[in-house]
């Protein structure tokens, strides 16, 4: 389960630059919920993802996870508890290194890392059986450098590496939005097959309406660092890609307004 | 023919500095300056060991262990301090100086006298070809002395580089290796990238300051000055390697950064040997590397210019 209480985290306080990214945001996830991110540009939506994984450390507020306290771990100690896929496919491997020791890697994920072989016969027949699931042919190129494959091919192995061990919680940051179309539709469905096997709890950052409404039990949609809509049980039922894309017209159109009031305002007074 | 046989010696000797100067440059992308402190520190603490009657097994073991502390501290410079790669390098390269000298007492500790590992080199020799007479090579006269230390020092830099071959391999050595490919990634599988890249920085310079050690008990004497351009010449040795090899697979690189460190000695003893200038050599090493980085960039735009693909790698 993971539980999120009213976290705040403000970029460069007090300079012009200041940026409330994240407002006293609350959400809270059982295990096996798939909870949808979506907003506009700047909303906060990865932000709310990197305080969960620990890309910085939340200003206020409360993160827990299966039990545990996170918030005031470091990224690599919360990676025994997440795994993650971001949103460039040239983040999530190492690219000088071959498809199995990339592998190993995730298989150590949390784990003490000492002086055994990083690939010993038993991983290395398991990796060939895991890949091979993936249907791209890699399992014949597990020596090949990761740096020779496409991006689709790359998010591929990365989701299959957040997933190796069963994370507590699983975190995917737009995985697909650098991805053409074709490899965007084969990742997704890969990721709806691994969640759905190991009954993953996730959190999905997405620009994409149609993946919001296809995906997921629950939808949270952001602006200005603060959830305004939270569309779970049956009001996520008979939510359309056109619903949401309605609400986004009426949150640019409030804005707009308050721009254009501003200007008035200050055309009359200043 | 003693002079081909200095050059070979040293060649091998030094290919432990381009060893270390890969782990740190190629592995980690960090250009760690903090190898021409560590050269000297090395040679300082075997050095002021050997004098005082320790093994001289024992004192390359100390060696190794001063360069590593060494390096470790550069990486905590960098790492938890946020210190700039190259600032902490020279700090930490600075400050050894002064070490340096405060461990020899001065700045030359002369090693003829004591039993270091040429004496063992000299051993191993009479025993491998059963004589302690001077060897005939193919018509050549060779002291069981050099033969010897070439014999050892080649032993000691396969040996050395074959472990840190299998420790790339382990679990912790490929989390090393990601931790210089893509930090973001494996800090996201749990690695503490600090740790790793302080270890590994100590790693580094724990081999150079070994080959620090070797070569002052090679020459005779530990010098204070001894480091001085020894990280551009350890870069030097691992561009000629790679150059050698064309390919990025670590083990051939890591062979070629060797047979690298030795060819460049090698030509270095035929230059010198033809009349160049010694006081040149740091400078003609230097116009070496900037020629070995800017080189494929040039060759990269020329070829573009005229319509080709891109090629080349960068430096």
């Amino acid at each position: 389960m993971l539980e999120i209480t009213n976290i705040s985290k403000t970029f460069h306080p007090g300079s012009v630059n200041e940026v409330f990214a994240l407002q006293n945001v609350s959400v809270t996830l059982n295990d096996g919920d798939f909870l949808i991110i979506i907003g506009t540009n700047g909303s906060g939506k990865s932000t709310l993802l990197n305080a969960v994984a620990g890309s910085f450390i939340t200003d206020s507020g409360k993160i827990s996870l299966s039990g545990h306290d996170i918030t005031k771990w470091p990224e690599h100690k919360r990676a025994s508890l997440i795994g993650r896929v971001f949103q460039n496919p040239f983040s999530g491997t190492a690219p000088t290194m071959t498809i199995a020791e990339n592998l190993s890697l995730a298989a150590k994920r949390g784990k003490p890392r000492g002086f055994n072989w990083a690939l010993d016969k038993q991983l290395q027949s398991e990796l060939r059986d895991r890949i091979r699931t993936l249907n791209m042919g890699l399992e014949d190129r597990l020596g090949n450098a990761i740096g020779s494959l496409s991006g689709g091919q790359r998010q591929a192995l990365t989701l299959l590496m957040a997933s190796w061990l069963k994370p507590d919680l699983l975190l995917l940051d737009e995985h697909t939005a650098a991805l053409d179309p074709k490899s965007a539709d084969q990742v997704i469905r890969l990721t709806k097959e691994i969640i759905e096997r190991d009954r993953l709890t996730t959190l999905m950052v997405t620009h994409s309406m149609q993946q919001a409404v296809h995906l997921g039990n629950r939808i949270i949609m952001m602006h200005k660092g603060q959830i305004i809509h939270d569309y779970k049980g049956s009001t996520r039922q008979g939510v359309r890609s056109e619903d949401l894309l309605h609400r986004f017209e009426e949150v640019r159109r409030r804005e707009q307004v308050d721009v254009r009031v501003a200007e008035l305002l200050q055309r009359m007074y200043v | 023919m003693s002079l081909f046989l200095g050059a070979l010696t040293i060649g091998l000797i030094l290919s432990l500095l381009a060893l270390g100067v890969y782990m740190s440059f190629r592995v980690f992308k960090f250009p760690d300056i903090t190898a021409e402190g560590s050269v000297t520190f090395g040679a300082a603490v075997s050095a002021v060991l050997l004098v005082q009657g320790m093994d001289p097994g024992i004192s390359l073991l100390a060696a190794f262990a001063a360069g590593a502390v060494a390096g470790a501290v550069t990486g905590i410079l960098h790492t938890k301090c946020k210190i700039n790669e190259l600032l902490a390098g020279i700090l930490v390269m600075t400050a050894l100086y002064s070490v340096n000298l405060h461990v020899m007492g001065k700045s030359n500790i002369p090693l003829v006298d004591a039993k270091s590992t040429s004496t063992v080199a000299e051993k191993i020799g009479a025993w491998i070809f059963g004589q302690t007479t001077d060897l005939n090579w193919f018509g050549w006269e060779v002291s069981i002395r050099d033969a010897g230390m070439l014999i050892s020092m080649f032993a000691v830099v396969a040996a050395a580089a074959f472990i840190l071959l299998m420790f790339f391999q382990t679990n912790l050595g490929t989390a090393i290796r990601a931790t210089g490919d893509n930090p973001q990634m494996i800090r996201a599988l749990g690695v503490d990238v600090d740790i790793m890249m302080i270890l590994g920085l100590a790693i580094s310079n724990g081999l150079i300051a070994l080959a620090g050690a070797l070569l002052a008990q090679y020459q005779g004497f530990a010098d204070v000055q001894m480091g001085i351009g020894m990280m551009v010449w350890g870069l030097a040795s691992v561009i000629i390697g790679e150059a050698l090899v064309g390919s990025n697979k670590q083990g051939l690189v890591v062979t070629g950064t060797v047979i690298g460190s030795v060819l460049f000695r090698l030509l270095v003893a035929i230059a010198l040997r033809w009349g160049l200038n010694p006081n040149d050599l740091k400078l003609i090493t230097a116009l070496f590397v900037f020629a070995a980085l800017v080189g494929p960039t040039i060759g990269r735009s020329f070829m573009n210019k005229r319509g080709n693909q891109p090629s080349g790698r960068t430096v």
